[in-house]
């Protein structure tokens, strides 16, 4: 490994490019897997991500790389960075996952717990836009079976 | 557009073991794709006790589940006897955290070894052990119940009951301390001088003293009156001993029937 700083280059499913430290890409450890194992020519592909989630966990590798930031500064940016519209929420999930950056995944994951949390069913639905696909019978089923939690 | 389809299955059951029992229970009813989800081995695994399977190799009869979840709820539900029959485990539904029931055999009654005219050992055809308590008549009252706090969940609040029930004849019941204390940080002495008034009986007495526990009854026919609560935080703080105790005004009692010492989480 050379001291210089060496950059890599990649490339999302919409195929915008971005440029970026290989010290702040091998969070993904899938990036640092393919770095490792001489994988890498000029420019990774991520199949998977487009341009504006990956524009996402940039800024939060960015962050998370910074010299000498304070982790009450982190904790705020964290904060900041998982409130956001459940779409977003889930492609970062989708990003993290196929990035294999376990500590952005958790984060994000933790959030969707955090939504999810002493909620009815209907309020979980509204948060995250499901769409109720029983029927009405089958509904009060499973309310009937599973009395106790609804009280 | 439902996000939850894009995620890996184990991604949401990843996110749903980060719930709790009850949340789980109740996102299954939200659609199919998360009632197959709540289904899974993975998210009731975590909810059962670490020890779980420690736990389940000292059942008096072992049984065999065909999942996880249907073993969380077995265990909630039905309540098992361990160590020979000494002690019953459950799990509290909505927390997935343990509950004991130390049998009345285990625990330590004055006066109740070997003086049938005091205390007699009888079947009951309510009671989870096979034998409970019988309190014929006695003037010194006193039951202790000890249980090992590295056993119980752990950053836990329990609640401790006497669980027990009255015969029609009862008699000088109204009345007596109870306590619960860390025996390693507490002596017997300090804890009497804080412990609570409770009153094994419901209605009849007259509400001349304030601050008087009065027994609750159970789903499952039992009554039981609070004995006091503790925090378990690391489970290391050793023993803890629960007791109820009328020695004072040794008037005479009778027509108890205890079947245990119940440690429940809030």
């Amino acid at each position: 490994m050379s001291s210089s700083t060496k950059f890599l280059t990649l490339k999302t499913c919409d195929d915008k490019k971005f440029v970026l430290d290989e010290a702040i890409a091998v969070r993904s450890q899938t990036i640092k897997n393919m770095v490792e194992d001489d994988c890498v020519s000029n420019v990774i592909p991520l199949p998977n991500v487009d341009s504006k989630t990956m524009t996402k966990v940039i800024e939060y590798w960015k962050k998370h790389s910074e010299e000498g930031i304070s982790k009450d500064m982190l904790m705020d940016f964290d904060k900041a960075f998982v409130k956001v519209h459940h779409s977003i929420l889930h492609a970062l999930i989708l990003a993290a996952n196929f990035l294999n950056d376990k500590e952005m995944l958790d984060m994000m994951c933790q959030e969707v717990v955090d939504r999810i949390k002493g909620k009815t069913p209907e309020e979980i639905r509204k948060e995250f836009d499901i769409k109720n696909d029983f029927t009405p019978e089958e509904e009060e089923e499973i309310r009937k079976e599973n009395a106790w939690a609804f009280e | 557009m439902d996000y939850f389809l894009l995620l890996p299955e184990g991604c949401v059951c990843d996110i749903l073991s980060f719930t709790s029992p009850k949340d789980v229970v109740i996102s299954s009813a939200i659609s199919r794709g998360f009632n197959s989800a709540a289904e899974s081995d993975v998210i009731w695994v975590k909810f059962l006790p670490d020890d779980y399977e420690d736990i389940i190799s000292r059942y008096v009869s072992p049984r065999i589940y065909p999942s996880k979840k249907e073993l969380y709820f077995s265990l909630c539900d039905f309540p098992v006897l361990m160590d020979g029959g000494k002690l019953s485990f459950s799990l509290d539904k909505k927390t997935g955290k343990k509950c004991f029931m130390i049998s009345a055999r285990e625990l330590a009654i004055s006066w109740g070894v070997d003086t049938p005219w005091y205390w007699e050992w009888i079947s009951h055809p309510d009671s989870r052990f096979s034998e409970v308590a019988h309190l014929k008549c006695v003037s010194w009252l006193d039951i202790r119940g000890t249980i090992g706090t590295q056993i119980l969940s752990k950053i836990t609040k329990y609640v401790v009951y006497l669980v027990f029930k009255l015969t029609k004849d009862h008699d000088g019941l109204e009345i007596a301390n109870a306590f619960v204390r860390f025996v390693n940080r507490v002596s017997n002495k300090e804890a009497e001088e804080r412990a609570s008034v409770v009153s094994l009986v419901g209605k009849r007495v007259r509400r001349r003293k304030r601050n008087v526990k009065r027994p609750r009854k159970r789903v499952d026919g039992w009554m039981e009156i609070e004995l006091g609560n503790f925090i378990n935080d690391t489970g290391g703080d050793g023993d803890i001993e629960a007791r109820l105790m009328e020695i004072t005004r040794l008037h005479g009692k009778g027509g108890l029937i205890v079947q245990g010492i119940e440690f429940r989480p809030e």
